[in-house]
């Protein structure tokens, strides 16, 4: 149980996906608009994520090596399918704003990474720790990124999940009449994550020390 | 069973994985597949809505994609998707007309323009300038027509102003005079 936690844990402060690692940034670029489509590709991402690495470990001893790489693409685009269907069906409006980057998930370096590099070596329970940690980490640093941008960019919170389900958060004074329109854009984007990324890079040296 | 099929094993495994995930998502398609459809259908409606409040009823003409609406079993106006070239790509946009040249009203449903500049043409300042206006009458008023364009955001206004102006005048053929 010791090593599930370090796993888990690892997942988020060690190796986080987007702040350590830097995989993933497209998705995280191209969505975190609002936090809305953060906490909305974060759930899609860790669904994926976890369902992989639970089939990618269970497999792993009936997979030839040299085939290895298809297979585990073919089951990565299986749940991004499933999970694209199941959204479509039931919160369209959310997979109308993540429109073609919910499909991309398949090449999202995060989940294949992951796959390759632990799911396929380690037995089914450090699996699901190592899938969890991963997608606890990108989350946050997803909520983090979109929170920024969101209340940067237009001066406002709001979630906006299902039509009629409309909830307003709060309007920033100043921001909210004249918000700093570069947040929203992909330049604002780049900023935000690059200053993140150096923030979380110095807290790294700080602990190491 | 590995050692017995040799070389055939990886090709084996793949195929076992390439079908097992076929049926389950031939089972996911199933299962969610008019559920998707409805949805779509509640959006075509939604969108329709925002055009004729007092829309009733909707209906469909595969050939010329014009949707002829009606309230109470009368027809009150048709409206038809037009795309429009804006500055980040193509503009949706959904043209409602009361009879063959008389513009209902428009709804941009779908745009990548700035945000805080180009975004503007959702905004009712803009659209509102379409409603009752004749088709000939759709240009912006630099160009001798009667919409004022955005300030700072001419080009995704003129997008607009031709996707509206280019569908009508498409469509007017298949409509009743």
């Amino acid at each position: 149980m010791a090593k599930f936690w370090k796993q888990f844990l690892s997942g988020i402060v060690i190796t986080n996906p987007l702040f350590v690692l830097a995989l993933g940034l497209c998705p995280a670029l191209a969505v975190s608009v609002t936090v809305t489509n953060g906490i909305g590709m974060s759930l899609a991402t860790a669904f994926v994520l976890l369902g992989s690495a639970i089939v990618v470990s269970s497999i792993k001893n009936f997979v030839p090596n040299i085939v290895r790489i298809p297979i585990f693409i073919v089951v990565i685009a299986s749940f991004v399918t499933i999970a694209d269907l199941t959204l479509k069906a039931f919160i369209p409006t959310l997979a109308d704003s993540l429109g073609i980057f919910l499909p991309l998930i398949v090449v999202n370096c995060i989940i294949m990474g992951r796959a390759e590099a632990f799911g396929s070596k380690h037995p089914v329970h450090l699996a699901i720790a190592d899938a969890l940690g991963a997608a606890v980490g990108f989350a946050i640093a997803m909520i983090i990124i979109s929170f920024l941008r969101e209340v940067l960019g237009t001066g406002q919170l709001a979630f906006k999940v299902v039509p009629y389900f409309d909830i307003h958060l709060f309007t920033l004074p100043v921001l909210g009449t004249d918000p700093m329109a570069l947040f929203i854009l992909p330049p604002g984007a780049f900023l935000l994550i690059g200053l993140l990324l150096a923030l979380f890079r110095r807290l790294g040296v700080l602990k190491s020390e | 069973m590995k050692d017995k099929l040799g070389q055939y094993y990886p090709i084996l495994a793949l195929t076992v994985v390439v079908f097992i995930s076929i049926a389950v998502l031939s089972g996911m398609d199933s299962f969610t597949r008019d559920t998707i459809q409805y949805q779509k259908e509640l959006k075509i409606q939604r969108m329709l809505n925002q055009l004729f409040r007092e829309m009733s009823a909707y209906d469909f003409d595969e050939s010329t994609e014009i949707y002829t609406i009606t309230a109470d079993d009368t027809k009150i106006g048709y409206a038809f998707l037009g795309v429009g070239v804006g500055y980040g790509g193509n503009i949706d946009i959904v043209v409602g007309l009361e009879n063959k040249t008389t513009l209902r009203g428009i709804a941009v449903i779908a745009h990548a323009e700035t945000p805080g500049l180009g975004d503007k043409i959702l905004l009712p300042d803009f659209t509102d300038k379409f409603v009752g206006l004749d088709i000939s009458e759709v240009n912006l008023t630099r160009d001798g027509g009667k919409v004022d364009a955005i300030t700072g955001a001419t080009i995704s206004s003129r997008a607009v102003v031709d996707g509206v102006r280019n569908a009508a005048m498409e469509k007017a053929e298949f409509l009743p005079d």
